[in-house]
């Protein structure tokens, strides 16, 4: 019987759980950051406790003993794949919510999982020694890093000739990665459609499957967005694949919740065992929807020992699920990461959220760039798909840049649209197009325009002359806009005098009225620059002929206890140099002329 | 002799007849001239007026028909200086209501007419007695030179727009400028008489003699832009204090100067000013409008589209001027005054856009009890301080021995002073006659109305052309020769339109009645926003 559970982690997956702890009526304890020390999931909690760091194992089994802690949910990344910790949490007398220190560490290594799938009969990706002819390998090929993930350490090689090279880079990025430069080569599966199989033991020696999930939309091995159950299978592999990874399970007497993931050779119809995760996965949402299943409640019931509560034949499926992820990066800015404060922040109503950002909150980037996970279910694919891109819709996160737009132009794709129509490196090979800023801008408009101008009388802003047709409006948001008719329900934005900021289908856009002031130094001279003052030469930095940039100190003239700077006016050549080191020069002496580039011969 | 009704255009008629000449005049000047200004990279005057306005503002232009008719080499000649070369008018910037005068640059070359001094001066006058920030976007070669006497010396002639410019800004009626074009001579006063000017490079220039007439003076050899141009003025002189790089460059300038501007100059009324408070969700949640303090405006009964249906096509055939009325005031409602004495004249309280307001009305010819009657009610507002409309349409005060006798001039006279002396706002609107002493009884040009429109249909003269004829034709001893008095009714025929009327700024502008609700609640905002003092009246004849 489990009574206090601690979390060993942040953000919205410390807020899953504890959300089936509440529902339990179990107490809950989260552990955090002085960064985190006002996040959401740090409120939820019945206690928190202040530790160095996520990671710092000692401080997070401190603080479970100081809360009282009988369980500890590790969450997803952190601790959560960290056998030695799983071994001191159950040394200490408290409950592991996973499975056992001696399979986190088999299945942790994937030289080891991969023996240990090929005993249980699992198919595995064919792989060739290092030792061995690469003359003899099918290529392309993978090169691997034996203790990765998450795309570090990878190399796709299509030749022997190139194999030197990527063996030698996949080293050195495992070695920094993970400390361990081992590498492994494996067959390299062009078009492949990530397919995993969500599975869970008990300490009876129970292990069901709880169906598949497709998660081949991926960016560099990152996933986006993740279904459940996989589709376009046909029942005899679908079979095959479940069958596959409770073997798998059952061999090594796995206990609690796992995940095996396979690549499927969407031309063949092959699959293969790529990793096992011993952990609750990030989109164990969508398996929770499908079958009809609360994840975390089995983990703690089987953490306490229970047997679970139905064997295969008692479990039933239900509505296709999606889960779309929604990160702090700017999808269509080359994915840069986005910090600062999301200052206003709407999640659809018609969704499953999980997620821990609201209004107001602080995005740096010292965590995962993940804010939460919409969730939506349908009857059937198209029906979750549909849902999927209402929902997004209906999310907007203003204050900084997500990938929500990004999603949405995805989701609402006919790539998407099409079951298991992507492949795992779809993402990679093709370019989502941005949408048209300009149906927003026209929003934007409108929204600016019923802010600052009357909505009725005489003065209204419907652009009325005297004896002729009104002057359609044109509001300037970086460019003439003309404003739409109406703004659409539930439109999420920010307006003031200067700037109108919305979500439109996700995105998030900033609009920007011309600011007269800003660009006023834009008027620059004639690029003679002068001397402001009498004074003294103390340094020339350039010489005639040199390429200068706009703002680049061209010289120092000391005047009036002053050290003044001379600055380029625009980019250019310098043309001439009129004062050397040390010189007295007059007020106006003309001391640099810079031409702008293109007008110089 | 008279003409049938039938043949006389309906009002519908002429409102269309005058949007056709008000799209005219708007064109500005001839084709080539302005593929000329735009091929320059300048935006026409209209062009700079909208883009200096806030999106969607409306203006309220003031004499857009301008010198129409006139300065023309032939006779039909009609659009020779369309909008007698400048455009001016009331709108919004940033939220505040400021007066705008924008040389047209295409109509030779901005350079100053008459009536292009009158204009300039009376935009002024509005600004001055309206407390309002005036912005002059200035693309003008200076006086007209070959009309030089008609421009240059007079007490109300081009100098006055400088003395105007002083007096206002020591007010605190902010005088602000962009020079976008030359700026010549006189007019480089303009500029230089302003609290803050911007100037467009490689396109402004200011000089108090240009390059042809320095050349002729001295002999020095100079281009316009070193001699007066955006880098001389804003680096060297000093004349400037912005340089923009282009037209769109220069409106944002002003628009940000009138964003510093404080609060208390100007009017600020009106919904949604510069506040902008980030308003978190869709629907823009604004008050209302005006003095009105959030109140619903209710707008009239009947559309007033329909106010072309309630004047009869003949001047001759009678109406109820109430009709009018209903069509213009909120709810169609009218507090009359007095509704049983004096029926010729109506007069009452009612609201237009919210803004309360005295209207008196002519149903009739003016009789003592008329004047009488509109005396005590224009001395009512004034006590109470509501503005005071007039809606003119009024061939005169009856005439005969009986009615002189009882001393009809001396309740005239009553009529006459009340509205001379008094100190709130007044509009005019002539939607029919504007004949003799009817004219000043109503509130004619000569009695300061704050602004003065008349409707297409409008006729105004000293007497009709008829009277005017026969009384001439009298005197003469020619009372049936009617070859002497057809020229006569032709004279009075040709002066008595509005088109000539505006032509020479005695209005403010022909207006659509379609839009004369809307025109005087624009008005009625901007002349209700500076205080009125005290009424006081000279000796009413008893």
């Amino acid at each position: 019987m489990i009574t206090t559970v601690l979390v060993a982690n942040r953000g919205e997956i410390a807020r899953r759980v504890f959300r089936t702890c509440r529902a339990l009526g179990i107490r809950t304890v989260a552990v955090h950051t002085d960064l985190d020390a006002d996040a959401l999931h740090v409120r939820d909690a019945d206690e928190a406790l202040l530790v160095p760091s996520y990671l710092d194992a000692e401080a997070v089994l401190a603080a479970a003993r100081e809360a009282g802690a009988d369980a500890i949910h590790p969450g997803y990344g952190f601790l959560s794949e960290n056998a030695a910790f799983a071994r001191a949490v159950t040394d200490a007398g408290i409950a592991w919510v996973g499975p056992s220190p001696t399979v986190i560490e088999q299945m942790g290594r994937k030289d080891a999982a991969r023996d240990l799938a090929v005993a249980a009969g699992v198919p595995v990706v064919p792989s060739y020694g290092l030792e061995e002819d690469p003359a003899g390998f099918a290529y392309p090929v993978l090169v691997k890093a034996a203790a990765g993930g998450g795309g570090k350490g990878m190399r796709v090689v299509r030749s022997a000739a190139d194999l030197p090279e990527g063996i030698a880079a996949a080293k050195r990025e495992a070695a920094t990665a993970f400390g361990d430069d081992t590498v492994l080569i494996e067959k390299y599966v062009e078009r492949g459609r990530h397919i995993e199989v969500q599975v869970l033991g008990d300490s009876h020696g129970h292990v069901v499957h709880l169906g598949t999930r497709e998660c081949s939309v991926q960016r560099r091995h990152q996933k986006v967005l993740e279904e459940a159950p996989a589709p376009a299978l046909d029942a005899g592999l679908r079979e095959r694949i479940h069958a596959s990874a409770v073997a798998l399970s059952a061999s090594v007497g796995y206990e609690n919740a796992g995940t095996i993931e396979y690549l499927l050779d969407a031309s063949t119809g092959d699959f293969y065992f790529l990793e096992m995760n011993t952990r609750l996965q990030v989109e164990h949402p969508v398996t929770e929807i499908h079958s009809g299943t609360d994840l975390v409640a089995l983990q703690l019931a089987v953490a306490a020992g229970e047997p679970l509560p139905f064997d295969q034949a008692g479990l039933r499926f239900y509505d296709h699920a999606i889960e779309a992820r929604i990160y702090a990066e700017d999808a269509f800015g080359g994915f840069l990461p986005q910090a600062g404060r999301a200052t206003t922040v709407h999640w659809p109503a018609a969704a499953r959220v999980d997620h821990a950002l609201e209004s107001g909150q602080v995005v740096s980037t010292s965590y995962d760039p993940m804010l939460g996970k919409v969730i939506v279910a349908g009857r059937d694919r198209e029906a979750a798909r549909r849902a999927l891109v209402e929902a997004l819709d209906d999310t907007a996160i203003l204050g900084l840049t997500t990938n929500t737009g990004f999603l949405r132009v995805l989701a609402a794709g006919t790539e998407f649209a099409e079951p298991g129509g992507i492949d795992t490196a779809w993402l990679d090979r093709n370019e989502v197009p941005a949408p048209d800023p300009a149906p927003a801008r026209a929003i934007a408009a409108r929204l600016w325009l019923d802010a600052h101008t009357a909505p009725a009388g005489p003065f209204a802003g419907d652009g009325f002359r005297m004896g002729a047709a009104p002057v359609a409006p044109v509001v300037e948001l970086d460019e003439p806009a003309t404003p739409a008719r109406r703004v659409p329900a539930g439109t999420v934005a920010r307006v003031t005098p200067h700037q109108v900021e919305l979500a439109h289908h996700g995105q998030r856009h900033v609009f920007t009225r011309p600011d007269a002031s800003a660009d006023h130094g834009a008027a620059a001279g004639d690029g003679t620059i002068v001397a402001p003052m009498p004074g003294t030469v103390l340094d020339v930095r350039v010489a005639a002929g040199d390429q200068v940039s706009e703002g680049q100190v061209l010289g120092v003239v000391e005047a009036m206890k002053m050290e003044l700077a001379l600055k380029a006016p625009y980019d250019g050549q310098v043309a001439s140099v009129g004062a050397s080191t040390g010189q007295q020069v007059a007020l106006g002496a003309v001391l640099f002329v810079v031409e702008a580039e293109g007008e110089s011969a | 002799m008279s003409e049938t009704p039938s043949t006389e255009p309906s009002l519908r008629e002429l409102s269309a007849d005058l949007r056709e000449r008000l799209a005219r005049v708007r064109q500005g000047g001839s084709e080539a001239a302005r593929t000329k200004h735009t091929d320059r990279g300048k935006l026409l005057p209209r062009e700079r007026v909208d883009r200096l306005l806030d999106p969607g503002s409306p203006f309220l232009e003031v004499a857009p028909l301008a010198a129409y008719g006139m300065y023309g080499k032939a006779p039909g000649d009609d659009y020779a200086v369309p909008s007698a070369g400048v455009v001016a008018g009331i709108g919004r910037i940033q939220g505040r209501n400021a007066l705008v005068i924008a040389n047209d640059a295409t109509v030779k070359g901005g350079t100053y007419y008459p009536l292009t001094v009158k204009k300039h001066l009376r935009a002024q006058t509005i600004a001055a007695e309206n407390n309002l920030p005036c912005v002059y976007l200035v693309d003008s070669g200076g006086a007209f030179l070959p009309m030089q006497d008609e421009v240059f010396p007079d007490r109300e002639h081009f100098g006055r727009i400088f003395f105007n410019q002083a007096n206002m800004s020591a007010r605190g009626i902010p005088q602000l400028a962009a020079v976008m074009g030359s700026c010549t001579a006189g007019g480089a006063y303009v500029p230089a008489m302003s609290d803050e000017t911007v100037i467009v490079k490689e396109q402004g220039t200011i000089f108090l003699g240009g390059p042809p007439l320095v050349k002729a003076a001295t002999g020095e050899v100079v281009s316009a832009e070193d001699l007066g141009g955006g880098d001389v003025h804003a680096r060297r002189s000093g004349v400037v204090d912005h340089l923009a790089d282009d037209d769109a460059h220069a409106l944002r300038i002003l628009r940000g100067i009138v964003d510093t501007l404080p609060v208390s100059t100007g009017s600020t009324s009106g919904a949604g000013s510069t506040s902008g408070a980030g308003s978190t969700s869709g629907a823009g949640s604004t008050s209302g409008a005006g003095s009105t303090s959030g109140a619903v405006v209710e707008e009239p009964l009947e559309d007033p589209e329909t106010i072309y249906d309630v004047v009869p096509s003949s001047t001759r055939t009678p109406y109820d001027v109430r009709e009018v009325i209903r069509r213009l005031v909120d709810g169609s409602r009218l507090q009359e005054f007095k509704q049983l004495y004096g029926e010729t004249l109506v007069c009452g309280f009612a609201r237009i856009h919210g803004h309360q307001v005295g209207i008196v009305a002519n149903n009739g010819i003016l009789f003592s009890e008329s004047a009488l009657k509109g005396a005590h009610f224009v001395e009512l507002c004034n006590q109470r301080g509501i503005p005071l409309l007039f809606l003119q349409n009024i061939t005169g005060f009856m005439v005969g021995r009986e009615y002189e006798n009882r001393g009809i001039a001396r309740d005239g006279a009553k009529l006459v002073t009340a509205v001379a002396c008094s100190v709130v706002p007044k509009l005019t609107v002539v939607i029919g006659g504007s004949f003799g002493a009817g004219n000043y009884g109503m509130c004619g040009r000569a009695y300061d109305p704050r602004f003065l429109w008349m409707w297409p249909n409008a006729r105004i003269s000293v007497m009709g052309g008829d009277q005017a004829a026969n009384v001439l034709a009298t005197v003469a001893g020619r009372e049936d020769d009617e070859e002497f008095k057809d020229p006569i009714r032709e004279q009075y025929e040709t002066q008595g339109s509005p088109y000539y009327a505006s032509a020479r700024l005695w209005d403010d502008g022909v207006i659509d009645p379609a839009d004369t609700r809307r025109i005087l609640g624009m008005a009625l905002e901007v002349t209700t926003a500076v205080p009125t003092p005290d009424p006081n009246y000279g000796i009413f004849r008893m």
